[in-house]
């Protein structure tokens, strides 16, 4: 067991090195220089490349490479060009509006998704379960700016319910927080349920026939204790795993909803260092966002272990 | 009874969409492209010259849906096609040869910790955009899904007794690869390539919202989709065509794999 | 415990849906303005930025010596006066003596000569705009004569722009995210990608300000923007012109419109094999509907022109009859060219601006009716810069050029060694423009202006589109909002009512 953590912990390095070296030369290749950027269209070839070498893009890329690695390793991302200010800096302030969302959203999802789930799985084949698995089939198909939209005309404008736009912080206004956050998460979440009532679903319906379960029935415990207590338990390990991974993937798959309704984070702050050509910026935040999302895959692969040991031959050898 | 409806009703939508592919070649009201300045933003109706209406620049919405057909179909396919070929090889590599092994699978996990929006927006801003940057970067998204399918497949195979019964034959590597390994592992590829194609025609719609995907003046539903959101408010039928031929497309596809998915599990699943 | 956490989950829902706002009491008038912007601005140092979208922002924060009205007169700002000296080589400001920097100090014309010392300097984009000026004299504390090496008519403009702006020495290092100026407005606030918040300063020397906090909250989405102002969480927005329907009508909103100061042109690279050729040039120009391309780009609300100036410059003379619009005369010219049979070229689009994106693909389909196959690319802004306007890479691009308040600004690039990514390398217009510089008569000027416009509108060295208009929808309630030919914002004498 501790190999085991050892191992991912091994390979969970190894991969933040390559993640690294994919972002960095890949951001290199971008054409558009930086410096003729910041300093725009009227100045002198001079000038620009003064800005350049001062900037140290004149050095060997392997150099900056590593200088930036080490740079990376004490936090410091470097400024953005952009904004002025430290990247660092940047990305902390928008992470809350993030991790918000995809928090919210997660919460609306699983819940969603168990409802609806063990509701399918008990009641196999029944109309409930077709209903729920076409619903939730439908959300994963639609576009999450349609949806968005068509959120904003009808709660925000026509029915005032929701804010239209932007975010207001949890310290500021706790209802006022979750009203900003409300529309987007479920956007978001609307995606994320038909995956992960799909797994719900055939975890269940694996729990639901183990022998406990009919040790349970023989008991004569009520159906609903059988199926809260032992089958749900049982069936927790796979969702719980794709619940973690589906979490590091909105972390940065939010972009969309945050153009939409003008929520300052990380995701809108890669698409504006992607137009600007702000590399700094968008080195910091590609080595944020997949450091996260291998963190939490690790920390997930941990605890799903820690809780049932028999997983284990399950995580090594499957996707 | 089940997986029954959902494989039929995936196949009949996907079905419809390559119905209309087809028409593309032979029939369009209007050709697509064609701008008309005067004729814009006209609503639609059944009675109109144009039946699902015009856009902002007089262009006909429902030979667009139809044309656009297309290139959603071209980037879906020869993206999933591309990244499913690059990663089964590099996926069997990583399994059969032992040096290769570490460096491929490190790599492709490398690959997966990228969100595959990030991970299309960098490839995407350094290609070209348009139709080969796309198809691209979504290909490149797919090579780990399907070499990490592939080589845990093969790992799993190796165990089987009749393949180290073929070995003990003598049989070459080659041999024993196309002969048992390619069928047993086609049902699982054909699943997962299907949904795969779902998911490509997703990223390429929000590709094209972020202004990254196909360009104009091209007809692509992610693209008319993207173009309807300034007119949203003013214009809301702009993207009720696109956006419903998106869900068809996607929904088709992903009802397929999940078909397709409940029949393979249930094989060795007796859950019936 | 799942129940127990959905329980909770929808009683947070059902309360948060129906939680009161704390809507302030609308006892008092607002002295509050919500304003939508969809760009962000790149840093507030107005001396290390091109970007318009910092100086909308930047031109409340900082001081010129002088600015302007929206009837382009030169007005007084740090600058009481000013004397211009008899050769044109010189000109000496006299300054307020009751200006103050946000941070106490008062300013001086040590603080004005190292301004412009800054803005020549190395760093900053404008700095060639500023080479003319060769020497800085403080006279004392509160005059200060500039001297230029060459004779510059319109000298005094120069002084107009809000990157000649005035800043404290000591606050440099971080101008970018904490700017210090002397103007009416104080940086409060800026949270990146959400809002910026200005307040106002109560030790300004000028005239009161109503206002006492000025909200600029960052949109992209122009439905977001449009869905803030309906539920009236924004006081102004900008206006595209398919939302004007929207609007115009409702008693309850205003909508301030003025044709802009700038022209949108589809910019040609004269050294590709078929531009190079005038009548391709004339052909293509006479394929193109401009009236379409403004419905389509602005939904009307453009003017046609047919040479580089726009028609609120002084010196605008009419062209827009030299080209006509005869596509069948167009192919004819083709033909004669030696391109019957057209030819393909590319079409660079920045983007970002929908308004050249729009009129590119017009274009594009206008010209593929005679024949000529245009493949758009659209790029990021920083590529344009890059490729099509600093590595002159390109074939044709459609683009605006914006905010000069004299002529020769706009129309220097056209000398034929200018080295700018297009120009009129012939050189019919070198001497005229070399005139133009010199000439203290006003009246003649505007002769020699006149005849650069109609040879550029025959020459086409690009092929002139339209002058966008701008427009601003408002609440029926907000006051004093004017639109000036330079591209920025001011807030000082916007006030609300009721």
């Amino acid at each position: 067991m501790f190999n085991y953590v050892l191992d991912r912990l091994k390979s969970s390095i190894v991969v933040l090195f390559v993640v690294s070296i994919i972002t960095f030369f890949v951001l290199m290749i971008i054409p558009g220089n930086p410096a003729q950027l910041i300093l725009g269209a009227d100045a002198t070839p001079e000038a620009i490349q003064e800005l350049h070498a001062a900037m140290g893009l004149d050095r060997p890329l392997y150099q900056q490479y590593f200088s930036w690695l080490l740079d990376l390793l004490k936090l410091d991302m470097g400024k953005s060009y952009v904004y002025g200010e430290s990247v660092t800096v940047l990305i902390a302030k928008s992470i809350p509006v993030t991790f918000s969302i995809s928090i919210f959203a997660m919460i609306m999802a699983a819940f969603i998704a168990f409802l609806f789930g063990m509701i399918s799985a008990i009641k196999k084949d029944s109309i409930a379960d077709y209903f729920s698995r076409s619903i939730m089939q439908l959300g994963a198909a639609i576009p999450s700016f349609w949806i968005g939209m068509v959120f904003i005309v009808y709660f925000g404008v026509r029915l005032k319910i929701f804010p239209v736009s932007g975010f207001v912080p949890l310290e500021e206004n706790f209802f006022r927080f979750i009203k900003s956050i409300t529309l987007p998460s479920l956007v978001l979440a609307i995606g994320e349920v038909g995956t992960l009532l799909r797994i719900i679903r055939s975890s269940m319906l694996d729990s639901l026939k183990q022998d406990y379960m009919d040790m349970a029935r023989v008991k004569g415990l009520s159906s609903f204790k059988i199926y809260i207590k032992y089958a749900l338990r049982g069936a927790l390990t796979a969702p719980l795993t794709i619940i973690g991974m589906q979490f590091a993937k909105l972390a940065g798959g939010t972009v969309v909803v945050e153009t939409i309704f003008a929520l300052p984070g990380l995701g809108r702050l890669v698409l504006t260092a992607v137009e600007h050509r702000d590399i700094v910026l968008l080195q910091g935040l590609v080595m944020f966002v997949t450091s996260t999302v291998i963190i939490i895959t690790l920390i997930v692969d941990i605890s799903v272990m820690f809780f049932n040991p028999r997983v284990k031959s399950f995580q090594q050898g499957e996707l | 009874m089940r997986i029954n409806i959902s494989l039929i009703l995936g196949i009949i939508l996907v079905l419809i969409i390559i119905a209309v592919w087809v028409l593309s070649f032979v029939y369009l009201p209007y050709p697509p492209n064609e701008m008309n300045i005067p004729n814009k933003f006209l609503k639609p109706g059944i009675e109109s010259e144009h039946i699902l209406g015009t856009d902002n620049f007089g262009r006909d919405i429902l030979s667009r849906i139809i044309y656009g057909s297309r290139n959603v179909l071209l980037v879906a396919i020869s993206s999933v096609t591309l990244g499913a070929l690059l990663g089964i090889f590099l996926g069997a590599l990583a399994a059969m040869e032992r040096f290769a092994d570490t460096i491929i699978m490190r790599i492709m996990d490398g690959l997966m910790a990228f969100p595959g929006i990030l991970l299309a927006m960098m490839l995407v801003t350094v290609m070209e955009r348009g139709i080969k940057g796309s198809i691209a970067a979504i290909s490149i998204f797919m090579v780990p899904v399907f070499s990490r399918l592939v080589y845990s497949m093969i790992l799993e195979t190796e165990a089987l007794l009749y393949i180290k019964a073929a070995k003990s034959y003598g049989s070459s590597r080659r041999q024993i690869f196309i002969r048992h390994y390619i069928p047993a592992m086609l049902p699982r590829l054909i699943t997962q390539f299907t949904s795969a194609i779902g998911s490509a025609v997703m990223i390429e719609t929000s590709l094209s919202f972020l202004g990254l995907g196909i360009q104009p003046p091209y007809a692509s539903w992610g693209l008319m989709l993207s173009e309807s959101r300034q007119f949203f408010l003013g214009y809301p039928y702009l993207a009720v065509a696109p956006g419903i031929a998106i869900i068809i497309t996607v929904l088709g596809f992903n009802l397929i794999g999940d078909g397709l998915n409940d029949i393979l599990i249930n094989r060795g699943n007796s859950d019936e | 415990m799942k129940k127990i956490i959905a329980i909770l989950l929808i009683a947070m829902l059902i309360s948060a849906c129906t939680a009161q706002e704390n809507t302030p009491e609308k006892a008092d008038v607002k002295t509050e303005l919500t304003m939508g912007y969809t760009t962000e601005p790149e840093g507030l140092d107005p001396h290390r930025t091109a970007a318009a979208s910092t100086f909308t922002v930047t031109n409340n924060i900082f001081d010129t010596l002088v600015g302007v009205t929206p009837q382009w007169e030169i007005v007084p700002r740090l600058a009481k006066e000013w004397v211009i000296s008899d050769d044109g080589m010189e000109i000496t400001f006299s300054l307020r003596d009751d200006v103050y920097f946000h941070n106490g100090r008062q300013m001086t014309a040590k603080d004005v000569e190292y301004s412009f010392n800054r803005l020549k300097d190395a760093e900053s984009p404008r700095a060639r705009d500023y080479e003319n000026i060769v020497k800085i004299e403080v006279l004392n504390d509160y005059e200060i004569k500039f001297i230029t090496a060459a004779l510059d008519v319109e000298l005094l403009k120069s002084f107009v722009y809000p990157w000649a702006a005035v800043v404290p020495e000591e606050e440099v290092a971080n101008l970018k995210t904490e700017p210090v100026g002397t103007g009416a407005f104080t940086l409060e606030e800026w949270v990146p990608q959400q809002h910026l918040i200005l307040k106002r300063n109560e030790n300004y020397y000028g005239d009161e300000i109503k206002l006492e906090t000025v909200k600029m909250v960052l949109i992209p989405d122009a439905t977001g923007m449009m869905a803030g102002f309906q539920v009236g969480d924004l006081d102004i927005i900008p206006l595209t012109g398919d939302q004007v329907t929207m609007i115009e009508g409702n008693e309850n909103y205003k909508i301030i419109s003025e044709p802009m100061n700038a022209v949108q042109i589809m910019s040609l690279n004269t050294k590709n094999e078929y531009l190079s050729n005038e009548k391709v040039r004339q052909a293509m120009a006479m394929a193109i509907n401009k009236d379409e391309v403004i419905e389509a780009s602005m939904f009307g609300y453009g003017a046609k022109i047919g040479s580089h100036l726009p028609p609120t410059s002084p010196d605008y003379y009419d062209t827009n009859n030299i080209i006509e619009y005869n596509p069948e005369k167009a192919k004819e010219l083709l033909k004669e060219a030696g391109y019957e049979n057209g030819f393909e070229i590319d079409m660079s689009l920045p983007k970002n601006y929908q308004l050249h994106v729009d009129a590119g693909q017009v274009i594009a389909d206008q010209l593929g009716r005679i024949g000529i196959k245009v493949n758009i690319q659209l790029v990021e802004w920083g590529t344009w810069l890059s490729e099509v306007y600093g590595a002159k890479n390109f074939d044709t691009t459609v683009v605006g050029h914006t905010g000069r308040l004299d002529s020769y600004a706009f129309l220097s690039r056209y000398k034929s060694d200018s080295n700018d990514y297009i120009s009129l390398t012939t050189g019919e217009v070198d001497v005229l423009l070399e005139e133009a510089l010199k000439e203290l008569d006003e009246n003649k000027r505007k002769e020699i202006y006149k005849d650069i416009q109609v040879i550029l509108a025959n020459k086409l060295p690009a092929i002139y589109l339209q002058t966008p208009h701008t427009m601003l929808a408002l609440q029926k309630n907000v006051e004093g909002m004017k639109i000036f030919p330079i591209d920025f914002y001011d807030y000082k004498d916007v006030y609300l009512t009721e």
